[in-house]
């Protein structure tokens, strides 16, 4: 029944993982350039947000034209919203690593030192990790999945912080000063990514419970440690 | 490591709709400033319309509009109501329908049509399908015709151990299903259908709207509907009909004719506008 | 008295006179019947079917060459009477235009109601005067008088085919005339059949066309219809002038045979009837 319907909407939805792939690619591709200090390889991260955001508007109208066509309601209305707003995280991701790659190239030449590209590396695995969870939770309707999000969040908050704390070590020259004021804003962009994913995870429970609920809010933090 | 980034789409949503733009296809009818009257009222008048092949069209608007009188006189069935008089012109496939040396039986078997309310005969299920390729002397391979025309209209599987069986004890959808079975077993190259799932039940409705979408394939489909969602479920194109009311005349006219798509997400006429979000009847 | 009271009071005398109207109707039938079989059931016997009449003076006899008559006659008017009638109808429901299918409607409607002594004497200038009395003569009389029965019968069951059954047939690209013939009429047969059955009941009894076109015949079996073939209305005509009271017994015995024959052809026609509704509802 309703077979048209059935595959626009896996459509739909296959075209979203698919989105959801190329934000990984152009994630691991800004990391590898932050580290290597590689301006061609920025570059090419840049270039490529043209197909995350090809995806994107095909989504969106996608999702345009089912709600006018098809009407759908209950777990396929929920199924149409989760995209939309998943959409939303994902170009959003997308572009922050757009905004890593365009700071790689405005400090090429400094070379932070071994410790410093192991960070931004475990923070990049991290999110990698925080992004395949999202989408496979989303995919496989795991709610268990999509709610371990939030404790790896933590884990990139915790680094998060540690890079912040060897930024401020970083001290003394303006080169150096400028680097760090940069790194900031990257380590800061890789958080907001594991943000973005947890968000995904929101709307995996959304259309699981039909529940629009917060796993955490950033006023009233979880009694958990630092 | 750098790879391609460039991943060539496995899928595309919206090319499919594409492929049914006006522009893609070719007419198969071809209607200029067709004004249709019974005695002194004034059902349709000044519709110009274009119908494209192996396209779903869909007609939608609020009653008395002129919706069913509209399609009647493509297959000529309203010469069959007396004092009707047809100002205008048909094409079909590039000759006038109503040129005096057409012969409307030819045109009705060419041409066939699905009523708002399933009427089979009342012979057996086989005999439905049968009776007309018989009549019109399409005597060679009639089990296989019938059988052809049975599994397009997805009914076969339900009914292929009892043809025999009188047509009147099939459910509903299953009778709807028998006349389209029935028309399509005359080899038309155009379907025509009149409100056909208005009197069925959602899962009936249902059926009947996923089997359009495979007979699309085979026929031209024109379906006339007072469902809304349904012309957005079905459709790849849609006009809009509506009353216009000036004087002393009501007549319905064609307001807008554009991909389903734009119609039920950005109509370019207000009237459209008014009718697809129900705020005006 | 309250007004409750009263219209109670009302319904049921009402409902006493229904009722006692009805079985006035009943007994009236019930007494016809049995003063027919208490006069005519000592003819009865093997003999009375079987021998045709007796010579003038003769003992004994039946009515054999009066049935075989009636049958001739009767089948020779519905070979006349049920194509004419039937078409007639077709006519009238689908070909004719308002203009003319009104005054045939009106035509039909005087047939029926003519006097059937008229339309003796009217076959009687036509076929008899001139020539001789014959089967032809008494089967047209009889025809006449049936051909408005099975049309208006024929008609209300034309009409009674939904216009839906003629759309579906007419858009698939059949002619109108195949789609009569292949839908309209097998789903009407069972109303035209009945029709026929009751219009024949009605002229198996039919005395006054009878008389002025085949009444002067022989007491042996006929079958020669250019000659006058004997029936059993007016064998029951003749029978009755008679003195003998064993004619007239057998006169009261044919009386009972027509009445079963036209009872047997009410409650089959009403059968008839009935299959056919089940086979067009189903």
């Amino acid at each position: 029944m309703r077979t048209t319907f059935q595959e626009e909407l896996d459509l739909l939805e296959a075209t979203l993982q698919e989105e959801g792939q190329l934000v990984l690619r152009a994630l691991r591709g800004a990391i590898n350039a932050l580290e290597q200090r590689d301006e061609e390889l920025a570059d090419e991260v840049i270039a490529f947000d043209d197909d995350v955001d090809q995806h994107y508007v095909r989504i969106e109208e996608g999702i345009q034209l089912l709600l006018a066509r098809q009407t759908p309601v209950a777990s396929d209305l929920r199924l149409v919203l989760a995209i939309l707003h998943t959409n939303l995280h994902l170009e959003r991701m997308a572009d922050y690593c757009v905004t890593i790659a365009k700071l790689t190239k405005l400090v090429p030449e400094v070379d932070p030192g071994p410790r410093f590209v192991e960070g931004f590396e475990e923070m990049g695995s991290r999110c990698e990790e925080m992004i395949r969870v999202a989408l496979d939770s989303f995919g496989n309707r795991d709610l268990a999945g999509a709610e371990s999000l939030v404790d790896l969040d933590e884990l990139i908050d915790r680094a998060n912080r540690r890079v912040v704390e060897r930024i401020l070590e970083l001290g003394g020259d303006p080169a150096m000063r400028e680097y760090g004021l940069r790194m900031v804003v990257v380590s800061r962009a890789l958080e907001r990514i594991g943000d973005h994913a947890v968000d995904i995870g929101e709307q995996t429970a959304y259309l699981l419970t039909a529940e629009f609920r917060e796993f955490t809010d950033a006023s009233h933090p979880t009694p958990r440690e630092a | 490591m750098t790879e391609s980034f460039t991943i060539a789409p496995v899928i595309d949503v919206a090319q499919a709709r594409e492929e049914a733009h006006p522009s893609k296809r070719e007419a198969v009818f071809d209607i200029h400033d067709l004004t249709v009257s019974y005695g002194r009222l004034t059902a349709i008048s000044g519709v110009d319309f274009q119908i494209f092949r192996k396209v779903i069209t869909a007609i939608i608007g609020p009653s008395g509009c002129g919706k069913s009188t509209f399609i009647r006189c493509l297959n000529r069935m309203n010469d069959l109501v007396p004092g009707t008089r047809i100002e205008g012109q048909i094409l079909y496939q590039g000759s006038d329908l109503y040129a005096s040396g057409i012969d409307p039986v030819e045109v009705r078997r060419r041409i066939g049509m699905v009523f708002q309310k399933a009427n089979p005969f009342p012979k057996s299920i086989y005999d439905n399908v049968a009776w007309g390729p018989r009549v019109l002397g399409m005597r060679k391979d009639l089990d296989e015709r019938v059988e052809k025309a049975l599994r397009s209209a997805a009914l076969w599987d339900e009914v292929k151990d009892r043809l025999k069986k009188n047509a009147l004890s099939l459910s509903g959808g299953q009778q709807q299903r028998l006349c389209i079975a029935r028309a399509i077993a005359v080899e038309p190259e155009v379907l025509l259908l009149d409100e056909p799932a208005s009197a069925l039940d959602p899962i009936a409705t249902s059926a009947i709207e996923d089997l359009m979408h495979q007979l699309k394939h085979e026929y031209t489909l024109v379906i006339v509907t007072h469902n809304m969602q349904q012309a957005a479920r079905v459709a790849d194109l849609t006009a809009f009909f509506s009353l216009e009311v000036d004087e002393e005349r009501r007549s319905g006219v064609l307001v807008e004719y554009d991909a389903t798509s734009k119609i039920f997400t950005n109509p370019s006429d207000k009237r459209t506008e008014d009718y697809v979000t129900g705020r005006f009847g | 008295m309250s007004r409750y009271r009263r219209r109670r009071l009302v319904n049921r005398a009402m409902e006493v006179l229904a009722t006692a109207a009805a079985l006035a109707a009943v007994a009236v039938l019930a007494i016809v019947v049995m003063s027919v079989a208490r006069r005519g059931a000592g003819a009865l016997s093997w003999d009375f079917f079987t021998k045709p009449q007796a010579l003038f003076g003769q003992p004994g006899g039946g009515i054999a060459n009066a049935l075989v008559g009636t049958a001739l006659l009767v089948l020779l008017a519905t070979a006349i009477a049920l194509p004419v009638g039937v078409l007639t109808a077709i006519y009238l429901t689908e070909f004719a235009p308002r203009r003319l299918a009104v005054p045939i409607q009106v035509v039909i409607d005087v047939l029926a109601g003519l006097p059937t002594i008229v339309i003796g004497i009217f076959v009687y200038a036509l076929l008899v005067i001139g020539h001789t009395q014959s089967g032809y003569a008494g089967a047209f009389a009889l025809a006449v008088i049936m051909l408005p029965l099975i049309a208006r019968a024929t008609q209300e069951v034309l009409l009674l085919v939904p216009a839906t059954l003629r759309e579906a047939s007419l858009a698939l690209g059949v002619r109108r005339w195949r789609t009569v013939v292949g839908v309209i009429l097998p789903s009407s047969v069972g109303g035209i059949l009945t029709g026929t059955v009751l219009a024949v009941a009605r002229a198996a009894g039919e005395t006054a066309p009878l008389l002025f076109t085949s009444s002067i015949f022989a007491n042996t079996v006929q079958t020669d219809v250019t000659k006058a073939l004997p029936n059993i209305p007016v064998l029951i005509f003749t029978y009755s002038e008679q003195p003998d009271p064993a004619l007239h017994e057998q006169a009261w015995a044919a009386a009972l045979v027509l009445m079963a024959f036209v009872l047997l052809a009410s409650l089959s026609a009403k059968g008839l009837l009935a299959r056919s509704r089940r086979k067009l509802a189903r």
